[in-house]
């Protein structure tokens, strides 16, 4: 015990001083949470408003009443290259037509192949055909006809979609950037205590010393959780004051980074970060420098990095809830939703992830009392 | 004292070790001699239990390096070839950190790394980051970890290489301190002046065997040479990878 912590201390000292290990964990931990917090207004202001259109309308005069009534639902004048591009033709004698209520003629111009404009296209008309749908109501009614004759199926749309559903993507990604700081932050340390150690040559001497292969390999593992644990910390402070600068309520939820939430990540994160550890340790030692050991561990952190996203994108989601990291993940989406979290899942998923994390352990000390790894022969 | 007997070991299609058999007494400074590829290297690995030998056994102290790894290993201490250093340690955290593998405790190792760094006048570099120290200054850095918990058996391989005078005579001084307190002193190397000037006992190795055992004087008797370098050659029967 007391080696491993020797061994623990001096990985800590020697990954402290290491600037690319702190910056790589740094990065990550600090520039995600604010990245994710500018898309995520960016995104929120997309989905809840919809956007001003703007298009150029000729003869306005002519109409001001259907004038107005486009603009109290968003659609107005404007003499840009963008309004351009769609443009309507109030006829000339829109007005004269309208009183002797006869079919009054507009002009409706525009590139239906432009993809860019197709929404905007589809969205002026349907607010053309209300009005008139409406105009044609009211002559009705001065006719004493009721207009619902006129209207023989009438259409309840029901939207199922709750708020949570619709942020469900949203947390999935913000929860995968937290998650996923677990395998970045030790990342660098990992490397360089592996490949880095056999690079310099000191693995053979700290093999020479009395101690067990599963003392230094404990003592490496422990010191990467710790690294990787560390940057989870970070990003969940980080997040926790940046987050509440987006404005959720606009689309009906919140994210609230509360104490709860940020234990409960911790607590599902220490095994995650466990796996993270042997995985990444296992890989850079089969790797004989560091650079080799870089592009094996991209290749390999693939595979957290699909589950997690997966999960976020309801891929599979009935076989995913059992599986490590995704399990986790999805746990913790719940749990944010205010739902009840799928605890026997939880539980499956954290098991599987420490059953990995002691099974690799256990692969890098057998490796690790073998010749050819060592010595590379 | 440190005595391996009748080791073999291939590596790949190479016969690394054959049939190799000596002993390093305490008090004695042993020189292991040989050209490139002679097998030093790998007998020492073996030593310290890194490489496991297809048959025969090397024990230190009596303690059999393959049945009880960890307890040969705490009577020895390495001085590797290259050195290992930690680049972002100073070289007091570097020796205190291996004091403490080497099985003290931590106020322990402390104290013992204060020694050492006294013993090899260390100071003026002690609590500087190992980076860009010359070859000399991570020699002695090298050295201090290697006796800093006082094992009873120092095994050096190829010490010398790349030294300047300074640090050759600073080396062989501690050397010779050592084995005047009675350690059991191990070194690998192909430099005839080294092994002349240190040596009580060379054991000239080739092809994995050992050709010939005595001290330097013996074995140019034994061989009708005047110096060392001659000896060695008519010994090993070729010139090939040898330096000066």
């Amino acid at each position: 015990m007391k080696m491993i912590l020797a061994m623990v201390r001096k990985e800590l000292i020697d990954a402290a001083r290491d600037k690319r290990s702190v910056m790589a964990g740094l990065y990550y931990a600090i520039g995600t949470p604010l990245i994710m917090c500018g898309l995520f207004m960016v995104l929120i202001g997309q989905l809840s408003s919809p956007e001003d259109l703007n298009i150029n309308i000729k003869n306005a005069n002519n109409a001001p009443d259907l004038v107005r009534y486009l603009s109290n639902n968003g659609i107005n004048h404007a003499d840009d290259e963008q309004a351009n591009k769609i443009t309507l033709t109030i006829s000339d004698d829109y007005a004269a037509n309208m009183a002797i209520a006869k079919q009054a003629e507009v002009l409706l111009v525009a590139d239906n192949s432009d993809e860019k404009i197709q929404k905007s296209i589809r969205r002026l008309e349907i607010q053309l055909q209300a009005y008139s749908a409406e105009m044609g109501s009211l002559r009705l009614i001065a006719r004493g006809i009721n207009p619902r004759i006129t209207q023989p199926i009438k259409i309840n749309v029901e939207d199922k979609a709750t708020a949570d559903s619709k942020g469900g993507m949203i947390l999935g990604l913000a929860i995968f950037t937290m998650m996923y700081s677990v395998f970045i932050s030790g990342m660098n340390l990992a490397i360089d205590t592996s490949a880095g150690e056999r690079e310099r040559n000191s693995l053979a001497l700290l093999l020479s010393h009395p101690m067990s292969t599963r003392q230094l390999v404990l003592g490496k593992i422990i010191a990467v959780t710790c690294f990787a644990l560390l940057g989870l910390i970070l990003i969940l402070l980080v997040s926790k004051v940046a987050y509440p600068f987006v404005p959720w309520q606009q689309i009906g939820f919140t994210v609230n980074i509360s104490h709860d939430f940020m234990g409960l990540m911790l607590l599902i994160g220490i095994p995650v970060a466990l796996m993270a550890a042997t995985l990444q340790l296992y890989v850079s030692f089969m790797a004989k420098t560091f650079k080799e050991a870089q592009s094996y561990l991209t290749m390999v952190l693939f595979v957290p990095l699909a589950l997690s996203m997966a999960a976020s994108y309801n891929i599979a989601p009935d076989v995913l809830q059992w599986l490590p990291v995704s399990g986790q993940q999805q746990a913790l989406m719940d749990f944010i939703k205010g739902r009840e979290i799928p605890m026997m899942q939880l539980i499956v998923s954290s098991v599987a992830t420490l059953i990995i994390a002691v099974a690799l352990a256990a692969g890098l000390e057998k490796s690790l009392k073998s010749e050819k790894v060592v010595f590379g022969l | 004292m440190i005595t391996v007997a009748n080791l073999t070991k291939k590596i790949g299609d190479v016969q690394a070790l054959d049939d190799l058999s000596f002993s390093a007494e305490n008090g004695h400074i042993t020189g292991l001699l040989g050209p490139n590829g002679a097998g030093k290297t790998t007998c020492l690995r073996t030593l310290f239990g890194l490489l496991k030998p297809d048959s025969g056994t090397a024990t230190v102290d009596d303690i059999d390096v393959a049945i009880d790894p960890i307890g040969a290993k705490k009577q020895l201490g390495l001085f590797p070839d290259p050195f290992g250093l930690y680049e972002r340690l100073t070289p007091r955290e570097y020796i205190s950190f291996f004091a403490e593998l080497s099985g003290m405790s931590r106020k322990q190792a402390k104290e013992a790394t204060a020694n050492v760094i006294a013993q090899l006048k260390l100071e003026d570099i002690s609590d500087r980051r190992c980076k860009g120290f010359s070859q000399g200054q991570r020699m002695k850095t090298a050295l201090a970890q290697a006796i800093v918990h006082q094992p009873s058996n120092i095994i050096l391989d190829e010490p010398t290489r790349g030294l300047d005078v300074m640090s050759t005579r600073l080396l062989r001084d501690i050397l010779l301190q050592l084995k005047a307190q009675g350690h059991c002193v191990l070194f690998s190397s192909h430099v005839m002046q080294e092994v002349a000037a240190l040596c009580d006992r060379v054991i000239v190795m080739a092809n994995g065997k050992v050709v010939a055992i005595g001290s330097p004087d013996e074995l140019c008797q034994q061989t009708g040479k005047d110096s060392l370098e001659d000896a060695f050659i008519e010994l090993i029967g070729t010139d090939e990878g040898i330096a000066a």
